[in-house]
């Protein structure tokens, strides 16, 4: 922390510089967040407060540099079992002596978020550095995005910018080229992206085929040289297609993705999503997602599964999922909702009552509680952990 | 000199006769379609919305149209939680998309959007007849003129035609005669059509290029005792906007 501090410093007195010049913006926001869970028969509770400071600059109307820094700090129960949310036939592959590594640690962290530079021409955009890469129609899942996975239960919050150069090309009005490379060790190694994105009557297509290594790992061997789970990178070649438009008046999205793996067997997701605002005011979303990878049978989950789920290294263990999400606005400054995750799979339930309450201008609360309904093994089994999340943020 | 003078009592007579039936009710909101629907435009507006509770939360935006209001563009400029949102709607607002820079996604929407709430404001997108709701949803008929604000105003019921989704069963509408500006505009509820939802009031009415333009707008809630304030900070009409403006590139910028 000390050696960071002069940095911190630093970056705060230039940006407080740069942003007395008309053209550079600062801006962020700083969020206050409580997390707890019931496990077994205990609540545990873990805060965490984030710094998020932002900074914007238009150079020339050609060209613009955005950048963010973020800090954060985790408090209470900042070191979790992963075993303590999982069934006991799945602990059994445990390897003997290796318990103490599945923890999930949450560390303070401080870090260089996004970083990029966007020379805009005639003829194209050109994208260069750590920039967020958001692919894909679907709300809570997107079977194209191979770059990011969502949280289920806050599907909406910002992801993490990625290394990379990306250039779109504007064909007319109507279409957009883009092609995107993530650079790694190697040209091999390194992600290749192309899509090509446009509009037919009152739909958005896009036609996308990426090129990227799966870097997931086999929590049933550790390597005790790396100090970590065994990695077990592939390459993975998705091809996949997207859609968003309007169908008897109501919103209506589809988004497909197939995927050739390098050692692995090959899997598709789907998503299939439609949502209508009532007159009365209330929104209403439902979301289908199937993932081939998933399993038709929660007795066939297994520790490499859960291990991978929980890391985020794989969207979904069970094969079928719905989502549905409504939103009503209860008063003028609040709004409450509730979003069920049905595993159709394996007939289990997460129900996740929201709320949203505007403060003021710049600040806002969001709260959701958790409660998961399903018998042990199961993906919203009870023994995850019932629970709940507020987070309060203020903007500046 | 008799024949002249019965040609100009009959002319006489005729005259105010003629003027009555002169406009119908869709010329009426033809006009104010029109008028709403500039070839071109900016402005800056600032909403204010007061709450039950007497808070305020402002809102401070851009928007650009062109094409008659075939092509929208908005861009939130304050307060800093919405700051860089922007929203596009094209071919009359059947096509929406929204953009959301802390994600930097673009969201399509379908046209229901229109009946969600702008920002959580008293104003969703078809009270403010985007692109021409006015035209499309309603049947007008003219009652009987009435003064209203201090203006002579034609009087309107516009009916929500039976094919038509809007949130209104009918709108009352007081257009000034002079400059066809919808002083007042009473909307009613879905269902019943004796239940008043909400009133809107223009005020502040300038002439800004050749253009009757109310600079200050306030929808009054009566069912939730709320309203919220729409002030026009700067207007240009009549500007050169590019076409790549309304594109999702321009979205994002």
């Amino acid at each position: 922390m000390k050696k960071w501090l002069p940095v911190l410093v630093f970056f705060s007195l230039s940006l407080s510089v740069y942003s007395g010049q008309d053209s550079v913006e600062l801006f962020g926001y700083f969020e206050s967040q409580a997390m707890g869970a019931d496990i077994k028969n205990e609540f545990l509770l873990l805060y965490s407060n984030k710094l998020r400071v932002d900074l914007k600059t238009s150079l020339s109307e050609k060209v613009t540099f955005a950048a963010n820094f973020d800090y954060i700090t985790f408090h209470g129960k900042t070191d979790w079992n992963i075993l303590d949310f999982l069934p006991s036939d799945v602990t059994a592959e445990v390897p003997a002596g290796t318990e103490s590594f599945y923890m999930l640690p949450f560390s303070d962290r401080h870090f260089l978020d996004n970083a990029y530079l966007k020379l805009s021409f005639k003829h194209f955009d050109l994208t260069v550095g750590k920039q967020q890469i958001s692919l894909g129609t679907g709300y809570v899942w997107n079977p194209t995005d191979v770059f990011n996975i969502k949280e289920l239960f806050d599907p909406t919050y910002e992801q993490p910018g990625h290394n990379a150069l990306r250039l779109d090309v504007p064909l007319g009005s109507m279409y957009t080229l883009t092609t995107l490379f993530a650079p790694e060790d190697t040209w091999k190694d390194s992600a290749k992206l192309i899509q090509l994105k446009g509009r037919i009557s009152h739909f958005d297509y896009s036609l996308i085929g990426i090129e990227k290594v799966w870097r997931f790992h086999d929590y049933t061997q550790f390597d005790f040289e790396n100090m970590n789970f065994l990695e077990l990178p592939g390459k993975r070649q998705l091809l996949g297609a997207s859609t968003a438009g309007e169908l008897l008046g109501l919103g209506v999205w589809a988004e497909y993705a197939y995927n050739w793996m390098e050692n692995s067997e090959d899997f598709y997701e789907l998503v299939v999503g439609t949502d209508y605002t009532f007159n009365f005011q209330t929104y209403m979303m439902i979301e289908y997602y199937r993932n081939t990878l998933g399993k038709t049978d929660y007795e066939h989950y297994n520790l490499n599964d859960w291990m991978r789920m929980i890391a985020l290294e794989q969207k979904a263990i069970s094969r079928d999922q719905v989502y549905v999400f409504i939103q009503h606005p209860a008063t003028d400054l609040m709004s409450v909702g509730i979003s069920t995750i049905y595993s159709i799979s394996d007939n289990s339930l997460a129900l996740v009552p929201t709320l949203n309450y505007s403060f003021s201008d710049n600040v806002e609360i969001f709260a959701y509680l958790n409660f998961n309904i399903g018998k042990e093994g199961k993906v919203f089994a009870k023994n995850m952990g019932n629970g709940g999340m507020i987070r309060a943020r203020v903007y500046f | 000199m008799n024949k002249l003078m019965i040609s100009c009592l009959i002319a006489l007579l005729l005259v105010p006769a003629l003027y009555g039936q002169e406009l119908m009710g869709e010329d009426i909101v033809q006009k104010v379609n029109d008028l709403f629907n500039v070839e071109s435009g900016y402005a800056k507006a600032k909403m204010t919305i007061v709450t039950t509770s007497g808070q305020k939360r402002t809102f401070i935006y851009d928007s650009w149209s062109k094409n008659k209001g075939e092509k929208n563009l908005v861009r939130y400029l304050e307060p800093r939680r919405v700051k860089g949102q922007a929203t596009l709607m094209l071919n009359n607002a059947d096509d929406i998309w929204m953009y959301f820079p802390r994600t930097q996604r673009v969201r399509k929407l379908a046209s229901h959007a229109k009946k969600q709430k702008m920002q959580g404001s008293d104003f969703s997108y078809e009270d403010m007849g985007s692109g021409d709701a006015f035209i499309n949803d309603f049947s007008p008929k003219r009652l009987k003129d009435e003064k209203m604000e201090g203006y002579d105003c034609y009087k309107l019921e516009l009916t929500r035609k039976p094919d038509s989704d809007v949130s209104y069963s009918r709108l009352i509408m007081w257009v000034i005669k002079e400059n066809f500006v919808p002083v007042v505009i009473d909307y009613y509820d879905e269902d019943d059509p004796t239940l008043q939802e909400k009133r809107l009031v223009e005020s502040d009415i300038r002439v800004i290029d050749d253009i009757p333009t109310a600079m200050k707008v306030v929808m009054y809630n009566k069912n939730d005792n709320t309203q919220t304030e729409l002030e026009l900070l700067e207007v240009k009409y009549n500007i050169t906007l590019e076409d790549s403006m309304f594109t999702e590139r321009g979205l994002k910028k």
